[in-house]
């Protein structure tokens, strides 16, 4: 790959509060088993990808996306907290597994504070599940627009 | 090589925190983990791996197992798989 040393991004998924993946309020995502990144508090409804790449696999209940960058990075947006149980309700997805994306392309709306009235946590970890691909890992916390650059990182 | 199978029990199937959970064992061991299940196969290691295997509740896991810590590991799993993808 001719980038290799170069700078590559991560971009935010959606407008909100940029947070440490450790003040996650579950502690799949808090404990770092699952990766490294960083999770946001949405103040909207729409979620873009952060990277270029794959949809690896879109929920059916449109609350959580795998994609493939294409440096071989696996990101997984997970919007919410156990929102799977809402079985799709409040969430339309607009991508399908196996589809190709552009960084900032939007993978689907979510009405957080519909979510949120129901009692679940929209907060929605972003988390690199092979970080060993990576290092000097540069995450930007506090308010964000969506598609402000949030993470800067290196290949190995 | 170990194999065993298992029935997803968990009424959301294979979603992130299990599918997480599931991997984070996994790759404690140096064995190599594949899960297949629905015509598909997965890397036991790796989180989105697992989650694009689309399994459900009812879905049943086959995994399988090979290398030198195979015996611990197989051990390892199963007892994961009973506890922790069996839902409330």
């Amino acid at each position: 790959m001719s980038n290799i040393s170069k700078k590559q991004t991560l971009l935010a998924t959606c407008s909100g509060e940029v947070v440490k993946l450790e003040d996650v309020c579950d502690e799949v995502f808090s404990s770092g088993i699952l990766g490294k990144g960083f999770a946001i508090i949405p103040s909207g409804n729409d979620f873009f990808s952060p990277v270029s790449g794959t949809i690896t696999n879109a929920y059916d209940t449109g609350h959580a996306y795998m994609i493939t960058s294409k440096d071989g990075l696996e990101v997984l947006v997970h919007i919410g907290i156990d929102t799977v149980e809402l079985d799709g309700e409040f969430f339309s997805p607009v991508v399908k597994t196996n589809m190709s994306v552009s960084q900032g392309d939007k993978l689907g709306y979510a009405d957080t504070s519909n979510i949120l009235s129901r009692g679940y946590d929209p907060i929605t970890p972003i988390v690199i599940t092979n970080p060993e691909k990576i290092e000097n890992l540069k995450i930007t916390y506090g308010k964000v627009k969506a598609l402000d650059v949030i993470m800067e990182y290196t290949l190995k | 090589m170990k194999e065993f199978k298992h029935i997803i029990k968990d009424k959301n199937g294979l979603h992130a925190r299990p599918a997480g959970m599931l991997a984070s064992v996994a790759r404690t061991f140096e064995s190599e983990i594949r899960v297949e299940a629905k015509g598909k196969e997965a890397d036991g290691k790796r989180l989105l791996s697992l989650m694009s295997l689309g399994a459900k509740c009812g879905t049943e896991l086959h995994f399988k197992i090979e290398g030198n810590d195979e015996d611990v590991a197989v051990k390892a799993l199963i007892e994961h798989c009973d506890t922790k993808l069996n839902g409330e």
